[in-house]
């Protein structure tokens, strides 16, 4: 009954047996441990769940685990870079990330990673995007508390910093 | 939610496998493109019955080409794949299409093919009217053999097509426009991420002498069953001066086609309203892009 | 003496960790052994449960607990987390499991299993035989003779009915010169809170439990779970998490969840979670509908003479928080908003087959000001009066008495400012009559007010109003502040950490709130609600830094041989004031109070403070001096599509008097998600149900309509007025409810002023506009 998959998230591989049933957001939280990717909905409905496939953001709700074989999954939690400064900081945050900090776009941040993987496929995509252009992007991806306006703010700071 | 009856989850590599496997679990088979209308189903528990889930990904059935009939489009083409194709942006007569690949969230034109989109067979859906007023025909293969239906042909019903329970769809052929064609779609929605209330596809393909040789209207969203080719419509625009004024009448006339539902996202009266209001607008839309758009045909 | 951090928009100190990945939400919280529960919910809206088999499902594999309502405490209870449960205001009718069914949705049985799978396996073999009974929607139909009978003790279904009223009602109506009467309808909405209502509890088999959960108040889910449980509060032990996703008011009460996983928990003997689907989350709490029948009059030079409502709202099943949003509604929505010495008001909290209602954001206000703020723009238009000079006049002005909390005045109060500056700034004088514009697109603008509101709860019979906080000084010179006031996403630790830095004389970084925190380690705080952490917990945090700072400055004198008094701290230094270069890092001054008696170093033994030793702490545990009252205004501008009924929001300036602002960023963040939710229940929101079954027909986000970020206006702009408030925290007083508040009806009047079109009913949909456009037929 279990599926075996061998999936690469975050540039590991972890060879997993899973329900072939299971989406990609259970496995990714339940077996992998990695919580930023959140269920807001398991529907389709808020983005909260949102990882890159092949570099492509997807609602992992709605993928299951087993179609995921042999493709790069990338959660909140990939981005940046690993820093051997030994400064104690860690890593160094994607510029998105820090730009959220930056411009006050986080909240009860229940919708931020899914929202920051969305706005990393514009800006992998778009140079300059514009207002317009940012704001469809992330039409995908609900978000309760901000209104959304700083959050534009941090993907427009974003997009001048990369 | 999750599939108590589930016993595999297939993912083919070869057609034959599929049409094997489909054969073999028949009704409790379900085909998985990119999984998004798979898992709206699971989620509202429509799925307790399905013991087969059958990946299509590595059947090699993507891919968007184009030669002198017109273009064929993979089943397994994701939405994204389709938006970014040439003739998606530039083509006048394509209009429709690239109007309605706006709509979907990035999320789900990451994922959504087009051989689901069709089979899903929810007339809520955008793309797929948009691919009705532009003359798609599925090209379908089963244990049968290879057949082609029109997709005038293919939605029989809500969530219910002319596949049979062997078949699956392999590609969509959009045949070459005539010169002077134009398309447009237009969807009534609430948020930027819903379901259509109403939409409206349209395509306009005047003569020489500037008048309406060939139209379609096609409406979706609460309308019917499934999308509703408004030959009222159609039949009102044959021949007549492209413009505000046929647009008004033909728009009008969308009236006598559709049988709008009443729900909790608009009532009956509406529908019938925006159906004509936003008719009118997609063919301005469309007449305004063959006029301003770039080469046709 | 200027300040150094309060006024800045320094960063969160959450946000590197939500950025990436969020280690804090109760959602992630995992126990070793620990089961998933799921419950099963009644198709019916009202029924009586006449048997409940769960053989079937108790014989399933990897089942370890099965609750029914035979297994439960059959003891009334109410959800509602900032009043004692025993409070005389409010209505106890509920029970964790009930065998009788008022709700389509309520849960009637629970299984808790090894898997979230094997527990929703378990439910379809749990088989459940119901006598369906009479059922009713309508509050007004509740409330007819003969309408089914929800609880014995409300006779028609009235849960609560109170009256207030001032002056004489038929005097003031004989003095107006006109008399209008209105009818104003709103919606059930959801909070949309994106973290689910999610908790673990784990019974240690000696009577106590561990609670985690996601929710606004540590010690209401305490007391209440004691209560439903019959067990001293102290066997109750809820644990603080850092931050949960969103609450909005939402989570203000205890859910079915917790006592059925405390249960489930007891005859499992592990720990049990429980997560709520979106389906579940939208059927458990929503911002009550309320109908609101107006009456004023007034004279013709626009001055209220007399003012009337009365109010019907829809508690659904249980009377829960619907026992005090009625209240709220009716006083700080209607009654106090305005100058009037005529002035009365009923309320009806009316018992429904609906699902039962909740705390939002705005606490039955919204509901009232979408009534009052649309009616005085119609009498405004009717008379032809000027919209802004109507409120002007009939505002309360600075230094009357507190129209509520007894004994207090409106020391700080600058309404007038804000309609000033509001309206200048959106350029409200500038607009234009009903369609002067050509075309379909009609652009109008409106505006609403809410002149008064609450920075607490000060003064309201039955609510809890105090907080707690502990500071201590470590010996690198930071601080660690411990808290009960939760975090539900807008910003109350970087507040709090502001106001305790600012105190102590430290850089922000060197203020930390702590993560252990739960109900055993800190004083009691009330809930994160009625806009109120900034203004009371941040004065308890105040207070608790002042005695800090106080045993700091004593230490501090010892070294410097100064006298404590003309010390004053600041990034990080003590410094004799007027003396700048005699001066001594917090943290010499920490290590001094901490070190040993004799501490020898290089240089020998080193000296001693033998008075001050010991850690520098400071503690409290205080209410607030008062309850001031904000001010706000909000302008919008809007576009009208009268083809397609369709409504832009283009353009919103919102001003607020809110004393001082700690962190501008934050509170502009406060503001333009207030819009967003305010715009949703103005134009889109509306949680639907069958007429036939109950069943929610907007269970998910396609059917339940929100604004993403393409529907929100381009610019949302605040206006921060300081009046400085003498009993706020550096002159603060509350900020977060109004914003959510004024934008509806000041929509409804943008769209009068763009169209000539009034609606008085919420959502304004395309669709009622085109109906009062006669594009459509109406129904
Ligand atoms: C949140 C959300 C928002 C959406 N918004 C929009 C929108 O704005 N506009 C719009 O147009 N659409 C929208 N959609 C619909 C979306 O376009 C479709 O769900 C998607 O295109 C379906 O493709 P899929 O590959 O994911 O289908 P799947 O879910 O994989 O399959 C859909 C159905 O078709 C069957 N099937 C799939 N491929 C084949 C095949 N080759 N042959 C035979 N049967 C097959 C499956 O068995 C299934 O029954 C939205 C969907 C969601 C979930
Ligand atoms: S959880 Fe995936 S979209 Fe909401
Ligand atoms: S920050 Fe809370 S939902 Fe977006």
């Amino acid at each position: 009954m279990k599926k075996l998959v061998q999936l690469n998230v975050n540039g590991d591989t972890h060879e997993l047996a899973v329900n072939p049933d299971e989406t990609l957001l259970g496995v990714l939280r339940n077996h992998l441990d990695l919580i930023g990717p959140k269920r807001g909905c398991d529907s389709g409905g808020c983005g909260c769940c949102t990882v890159h496939v092949d570099g492509k953001a997807v609602y992992s709700c709605m993928m299951y685990a087993v179609s995921a074989q042999d493709k790069n999954v990338v959660t909140i939690e990939g981005l940046g870079q690993n820093n051997d400064q030994g400064n104690g900081n860690g890593r160094e945050l994607d510029p998105l990330q820090q730009a959220f900090i930056d411009a006050g776009a986080v909240q009860c941040g229940y919708c931020t990673c899914g929202v920051i993987m969305a706005a990393k496929e514009l800006l992998d995509t778009v140079k300059n995007p514009d207002e317009d252009e940012i704001r469809h992007a992330i039409a995908g991806n609900l978000c309760r508390c901000t209104g959304y306006q700083k959050i534009v703010d941090a993907i427009k700071l974003a997009a001048a910093a990369v | 939610m999750t599939l108590p009856d589930l016993s595999d989850y297939f993912v083919p590599t070869q057609e034959s496998e599929l049409i094997d496997l489909l054969g073999r679990f028949g009704e409790r088979a379900m085909i998985v493109a990119g999984g998004t209308f798979v898992h709206g189903l699971e989620a509202r528990g429509l799925l307790s019955e399905v013991e087969a889930l059958i990946d299509i990904g590595r059947l090699g059935l993507g891919g968007i080409s184009q030669d002198a009939a017109g273009v064929t489009l993979g089943a397994t083409t994701t939405l994204a794949e389709l938006r970014r194709a040439d003739f998606v942006q530039t083509d006048p007569a394509f209009g429709a299409l690239q109007d309605a690949l706006d709509y979907p969230p990035v999320q789900i034109r990451n994922v959504g093919t087009v051989g689901g989109c069709l089979a899903a067979s929810a007339p809520l859906y955008d793309v797929p009217a948009a691919l009705f007023a532009l003359d798609g025909t599925a090209c379908v293969r089963g244990a049968g053999g290879a057949r082609d239906i029109p997709l005038n042909e293919f939605f029989v019903g809500l969530f219910e097509n002319a596949l049979r329970t062997d078949e699956f769809i392999a590609a969509v052929t959009l045949p070459k426009p005539a010169a002077r064609t134009a398309s447009a779609f237009l969807k009534l929605e609430t948020n930027a991420n819903d379901l259509a209330i109403i939409n409206v596809a349209v395509r306009i393909t005047l003569g020489e002498n500037g008048r309406c040789a060939d139209s379609r209207v096609v409406i979706g969203g609460g309308v019917g069953e499934c999308y509703v080719r408004a030959g009222s419509a159609e039949a009102a625009l044959e021949g007549g001066k492209a413009g505000g004024e046929l647009f008004a009448t033909a728009a009008a006339a969308v009236a006598h086609d559709i049988e709008p539902v009443t729900d909790q996202r608009g009532s009956e009266a509406y529908r019938r309203h925006m159906a004509i209001v936003y008719t009118r607008r997609a063919l301005e839309r469309a007449l305004g892009r063959m006029v301003t758009g770039g080469t046709n045909g | 003496m200027t300040l150094s951090i309060i006024g800045k928009s320094v960063p969160r100190p959450d946000a590197r960790d939500k950025v990436t990945g969020g280690k804090g939400y109760p959602v992630n919280v995992r126990l070793p052994g620990m089961l998933h529960a799921k419950m099963l919910r009644s198709p019916y809206p009202h029924a009586r449960i006449l048997r409940i088999d769960t053989r079937a499902a108790e014989q399933l594999p990897g089942v370890k607990a099965v609750l029914t309502p035979a297994d439960c405490p059959q003891r009334k209870y109410t959800t509602v987390y900032f009043v004692p449960t025993d409070a005389a205001s409010m209505v106890r009718d509920m029970l964790v499991m009930s065998d009788t069914v008022r709700y389509a949705g309520q849960p009637v049985a629970a299984v808790a299993a090894t898997s979230i799978e094997i527990a929703e396996q378990a439910l379809e073999l749990i088989e459940v035989e119901y006598e369906e009974l009479p059922f009713v929607f309508d509050p007004e139909e509740a409330m007819q003779p003969g309408a089914p009978q929800l609880h014995e003790h409300a006779e028609h279904n009235i849960a609560v009915n109170p009256v207030m009223e001032f002056g004489d009602l038929e005097a003031g109506f004989a003095a107006a010169d006109h008399v209008f009467e209105g009818v104003y309808e709103t919606q059930r909405v959801h909070t949309c809170y994106m973290e689910p209502r999610v908790c673990v509890v784990d019974a240690d088999g000696n009577g106590n439990f561990v609670v985690h959960s996601s929710m606004q108040h540590l010690f209401g889910l305490r007391e209440k779970l004691a209560y439903v449980l019959g067990i001293p509060e102290s066997r109750v032990r809820v644990i603080k998490p850092p931050y949960i996703g969103g609450g909005f008011g939402g989570k203000l009460d205890i859910g079915y969840i917790e006592p059925i996983a405390a249960l489930l928990s007891v005859r499992a003997n592990r720990p049990v979670r429980i997560e709520q689907t979106r389906y579940e989350d939208f059927i458990s709490t929503a911002r009550h509908p309320i109908k609101v029948y107006l009456k004023t009059g007034i004279t013709k030079d626009g001055v209220f003479t007399a003012r009337y409502a009365k109010s019907i709202l829809d508690t659904g099943a249980h009377a829960t928080h619907g026992a005090e949003v009625i209240n709220v509604h009716g006083a700080f929505g209607f009654l106090l908003t305005y100058r009037c010495e005529h002035r009365k008001w009923e309320g009806y909290s009316v018992y429904t087959n609906n699902m039962v209602g909740g705390g939002y954001r705005g606490y039955g206000s919204p509901q009232a000001c979408f009534a009052v703020e649309s009616q005085i723009d119609e009498i405004c238009d009717e008379l032809n009066l000027d919209p802004i000079e109507f409120r002007r006049k009939n505002a309360h002005q600075p230094g009357d008495p507190h129209p509520f909390v007894q004994g207090m005045h409106l020391d700080t109060y600058a309404f007038d400012e804000c309609l000033t500056r509001g309206a200048e700034r959106i350029g409200y004088a500038q607009r234009t009559p009903a369609n002067t514009d050509a075309g379909h697109i009609k652009r109008g603008v409106g505006f609403a007010c809410q002149p008064l509101w609450v920075s607490g709860c000060l003064g309201f019979p039955d609510i809890y109003e105090h907080s707690g906080a502990i500071i201590k000084l470590n010996v690198d010179g930071t601080a660690d502040l411990s808290t009960a006031a939760m975090d539900l996403g807008s910003g109350q630790i970087t507040t709090l950490c502001q106001i305790a830095a600012e105190a102590l004389g430290l850089p922000m970084e060197a203020v930390r709130i702590t993560e252990t925190a739960d109900t055993t380690t800190v004083p009691f705080d009330a809930p994160s609600h009625a806009s109120r952490v900034t203004y009371s917990a941040g004065n308890a945090v105040l207070a608790a830094a002042n005695v800090a700072k106080e045993r700091m400055l004593k230490v501090a004198g010892i070294m410097l041989e100064a006298d404590a008094g003309d010390l004053e701290a600041r990034d990080g230094r003590i410094t004799v004031k007027g003396s700048p270069d005699i001066s001594i890092a917090i943290a010499d001054v920490v290590r001094r109070a901490e070190s040993p008696f004799i501490q020898v170093t290089e240089d020998g033994p080193g000296p001693t403070t033998v008075e001050e030793k010991g850690t520098i702490i400071g503690l409290s545990s205080t209410a607030p001096a008062g309850n001031p009252s904000p001010a706000s205004v909000g302008f919008v501008e809007v576009t009208v599509d009268t083809e397609t009924g369709e409504v832009r929001v283009e353009r919103a300036v919102y001003a607020h008097d809110l004393g001082k602002v700690i962190n501008p960023n934050g509170a502009e963040g406060q503001v333009e998600g207030g819009f967003q939710q305010a715009i949703g229940y103005a134009l889109m929101e509306n949680l639907q149900f069958d007429e036939n079954s109950g069943a929610c027909l907007t269970g998910d986000f396609l059917d339940y309509k929100m604004p993403t970020a393409v529907e929100m206006p381009r610019s949302i702009e605040s206006i921060f007025i300081e009046s400085n408030e003498p009993t706020g925290p550096y002159g603060a007083k509350s900020l977060s409810e109004p914003c959510i508040t004024v934008p509806a009806p000041a929509i409804a009047n943008a769209i009068f002023n763009a169209t000539g079109v009034r609606i008085r009913d919420l959502p304004i949909t395309p669709e009622k506009i085109l109906v009062a456009l006669g594009k459509l037929p109406s129904e």
